[in-house]
């Protein structure tokens, strides 16, 4: 049974784990970019659900999927467009720049303490499952995450731009080269990587009920994480590499000696750096990001 | 229909174009032949705009194209096949060819002319379903050819078309373009391949370190002294 | 010209330490709050200059230094701290509670502690390839900062560690930055740091021509963490407390900010760097504890001179990626002579 217990745990965290990681392996598969400031998408989800608290419970959702989509569009726009052929390593810390901006324009408007918001505090009950006390929350979660995975994958296999988005993925001057406008494809890789973070900002807000300046940050190291483990370009990989680092992490939670669980994050990492040894391309690499003679 | 003139293209402070001028006309082949690091690539990939000029201008079809994106020029009807392909190997041949059409719109045109890339290289009809990595190096070179076919180009650039396949292979793709001038398609040839290029191509120009060595029709080439001095000439120079 | 180019990193060298000499004797006669800034650029300086030996020479970059400042922070703090203090705050085995060294005694041994600790942390780090490298260091920062925030025996858990001796004055921080500038250009004029600079063009044609790469990653590694770690020692001391929470992100993008600005694969440029997110950030904060116009005092919000110091990387980035001073260095005036210094760049 308490296996069964860690079993959905892992699953559920995992997805969120994938969905943070789809956003950061997305972008990166179209512009090489690590994009840090995808914890920010997932901040200003949050505060755009703190700041709407009390409205109708769809306004408040749709509010923060625009503010997070269109942030997400405008950071393109103003930071990481004019750095396109920067090298990955450069792209990397513009991101970490732009991430470090929009906290701190955050904490200027709202202060730097944790703000509470009942943002459905309805799926903070447990259900009883055959002996089994599950909160709906991780259902709820395990669901969303599921439609929305399958969603992206009749959208990468069955549409016209998620076809060039493959594409441009795979080889991105010869996606050019065919006429895959470069601006397109990347602008809507962002869309979607905003609409993800404040699906992200949903669970991290219905969980821990509260939001803060830095509440995008644990959430988007451990996205990184899952997408390097997945294989950086492979967007597979990210949703692979989010599952994994998920069951890792609720593993170690649940399996630890007590007094080694405050460390549980450190092992995480830990095995992270032991994984790059081992497979330095992650699982499900894409042959492009190797080191070309 | 192709105009260029005094390009120059820079890697750096390496100077990989210094005043090149060449023209095509339209329905012609034109080859370019030369030695390794001569800048035959940078000159097919400074026309398609993925490479920027430092200097000079390239004209197509009366129009001034220097400084275009590569996705704004196909739609002009210039395509590239580039060297090595670069067909997307996690897609399928099928999904190659569709992402050849990306700038029409006209569907039912699109279809019939994936009938035709697949009658004219009936393998890839075979193989239409599979993983393009899984293909050959003729197979994919055929693939490519395919794929900017769907563009509807007028201008084919197409670079080392021979490299690395077989006699069989290689006459059969020359066979292609051929095929295609005589439906109007011009194309421009990077070669290494020095005698498959004089014997496809109307007009040679051969480029030696980034510049014109010389140039003219190709059959008057054969057994030329000058041009043995011209090209053997300047690799031996270069090496 | 041989002499001359390989001798320019030492010249460089005395040039930055005269012009630091100048800003400590200028600091000398400030105010305290000014003089503060002043020693905490310098520390800084020791930071960036330790962060450049490895970044500047390699190009790759590196998020886990500071771990190390604060693995230094740390280990210092328990070599100084009065035993009875230990005892209270701590919960050591015996003997180290019992020991207390002199600070340069402590200082020195951490040095050394920390180099083996690079050594065995960077011997497999350095095999790594691409963005693994950066991913691994970048691991490294969160492990060490996961650790320090919960070894409640050994570092105090979340609660700073307090009453560390303060010895760190205006001239003991220009010391370690002026040190760690000679041992920065001294490195620059080995040929393992050559070796190093051509891996940076590029890995694969440097590993062609028979440099090992992983070795002189290695060394430059293991230096850069020395001097980093002397930062963080020297930082501690200065501050007189130490907590797990300073050397995390935060920190980190300061650092590296400092080193992409003034142009990260130069000396002078990682000083400039230094010198200009300081006062930057100085004018910034005085602007946040409000400026009296008249009768008014308008007080800047907190948050600004980070809004502003990351504005100010991101524009370095977009309008000149290879930073303010790209890869020049700046020359001892007299010997200095255009000519060689062009012949060279061309020939490579």
């Amino acid at each position: 049974m308490i296996v069964l217990q860690n079993l959905i745990d892992a699953v559920s965290l995992g997805a969120v784990y994938a969905l943070a990681a789809l956003g950061i392996g997305l972008i990166f598969s179209v512009m090489r970019l690590i994009n840090f400031a995808h914890g920010e998408l997932i901040m200003v989800g949050g505060f755009t659900l703190y700041t709407l608290a009390g409205q109708p419970l769809l306004v408040m959702i749709l509010a923060a999927l625009l503010t997070s989509t269109v942030l997400a569009l405008g950071m393109e726009r103003v930071a990481f467009r004019t750095l396109r052929k920067a090298s990955p390593a450069t792209l990397l810390i513009s991101s970490f720049a732009v991430s470090y901006l929009i906290q701190h324009i955050v904490l200027l408007a709202f202060g730097s303490r944790a703000m509470g918001v009942a943002f459905l505090p309805e799926l903070g009950t447990a259900i009883d499952l055959g002996g089994l006390r599950i909160p709906l929350l991780q259902l709820v979660t395990i669901a969303v995450t599921l439609v929305l995975m399958a969603g992206l994958v009749a959208f990468f296999r069955l549409s016209e731009t998620g076809l060039q988005m493959r594409a441009a993925a795979e080889d991105f001057t010869m996606a050019r080269l065919v006429g895959v406008k470069a601006n397109r494809v990347i602008a809507f890789a962002f869309a979607i990587s905003g609409v993800l973070a404040s699906i992200v900002s949903f669970y991290l807000v219905a969980q821990t009920g509260s939001v803060s300046y830095k509440m995008g940050v644990s959430m988007v190291l451990i996205a990184f994480v899952s997408s390097v483990i997945g294989g950086m370009g492979s967007i597979a990989g990210a949703a692979l590499g989010g599952f994994l680092v998920g069951i890792v992490s609720v593993s170690l939670q649940a399996y630890l000696p007590v007094d080694l669980r405050p460390y549980r994050d450190a092992f995480v990492f830990l095995l992270f750096v032991l994984f790059l040894f081992w497979r330095p391309d992650g699982l499900l690499a894409s042959r492009a990001d190797r080191d070309r003679v | 229909m192709l105009k260029i003139r005094d390009l120059h293209v820079s890697y750096g402070n390496i100077a990989a174009l210094r005043g090149i001028s060449l023209d095509v006309g339209k329905s012609e082949i034109v080859a370019v032949i030369g030695p390794n690091g001569a800048g035959k690539s940078t000159l097919l990939l400074a026309i398609a705009g993925v490479v920027r000029a430092r200097a000079g201008s390239v004209e197509f079809d009366g129009r001034a194209i220097t400084g275009q994106q590569p996705e704004a020029l196909v739609t002009t009807g210039l395509s590239l096949v580039p060297e090595g392909r670069h067909i997307f190997g996690s897609l399928s041949v099928a999904e190659n060819l569709r992402l050849g059409a990306t700038v029409r719109r006209d569907r039912q045109e699109v279809a019939r002319d994936i009938d035709r890339v697949l009658a004219m290289f009936p393998i890839l009809r075979e193989r239409y379903r599979q993983r393009a990595n899984k293909l050959s190096g003729g197979e994919q070179q055929m693939l490519a050819i395919g794929r900017a076919m769907l563009a509807r180009p007028r201008l084919l650039l197409l670079d080392e078309p021979s490299l690395g396949l077989a006699p069989l292979i290689v006459a059969q793709i020359y066979e292609a373009v051929r095929a295609l001038r005589d439906q109007g398609v011009t194309a421009l040839i990077v070669e290494q391949n020095v005698g498959r290029a004089l014997s496809a191509a109307d007009r040679t120009y051969v480029l030696s370190s980034g510049v014109i060595a010389m140039s003219g029709k190709s059959a008057e080439f054969a057994g030329n002294a000058a041009f043995d001095a011209a090209y053997f000439g300047v690799a031996e120079a270069a090496r | 010209m041989v002499e001359n180019s390989l001798f320019r990193p030492l010249q460089t060298a005395l040039v930055l330490i005269l012009a630091l000499i100048a800003v400590a004797l200028c600091a000398s006669i400030a105010p305290p709050a000014l003089q503060r800034t002043v020693i905490e650029a310098l520390i800084k300086l020791t930071v960036v200059v330790g962060l450049f030996i490895f970044v500047g020479q390699s190009g790759v970059f590196s998020f886990g230094h500071v771990a190390f400042m604060a693995i230094g922070g740390y280990m210092s703090a328990i070599l100084t701290l009065a035993p009875a203090r230990k005892a209270t705050l701590l919960d050591l085995p015996g003997a180290i509670e019992a020991l207390q060294l002199p600070w340069p005694l402590a200082l020195v041994a951490v040095i050394v502690a920390v180099g083996v600790l690079a050594t065995v942390v960077g011997w497999p780090f350095c095999r790594l390839r691409g963005i693994a490298l950066p991913m691994a260091t970048f691991a490294l920062l969160i492990i060490t900062y996961v650790v320090a925030s919960n070894w409640q025996q050994v570092t105090g858990g979340r609660q700073a560690l307090v009453g560390l001796p303060r010895y760190v004055g205006l001239w003991t921080a220009f010391g370690g930055a002026a040190l760690a500038i000679l041992v920065a250009a001294g490195y620059a004029m080995t040929r393992h740091a050559l070796m190093l600079r051509c891996s940076r063009e590029s890995e694969v044609a440097a590993a062609a021509t028979g440099i090992d790469v992983e070795r002189e990653r290695l060394i430059a590694f293991v230096l850069s963490a020395m001097v980093v770690a002397a930062g963080g020692v020297l930082f501690s001391h200065f501050i007189g407390t130490i907590t797990a929470s300073t050397f995390y992100l935060d920190l980190t993008f300061v650092t590296l900010t400092m080193l992409v600005v003034g142009g990260m694969r130069s000396l002078t440029g990682a000083c400039a760097g230094v010198a200009l997110v300081s006062l930057v950030s100085e004018l910034l904060r005085s602007v946040e504890r409000g400026v009296a116009i008249g009768d008014v005092t308008i007080a800047a919000p907190p948050g600004l001179q980070e809004i502003v110091l990351a504005a100010l990387l991101l524009a370095i980035l977009v309008l000149r990626p290879a930073g303010l001073l790209g890869d020049a260095e700046i020359g001892w005036p007299s010997f200095r002579r255009a000519a060689p210094a062009t012949a060279t760049r061309q020939q490579g």
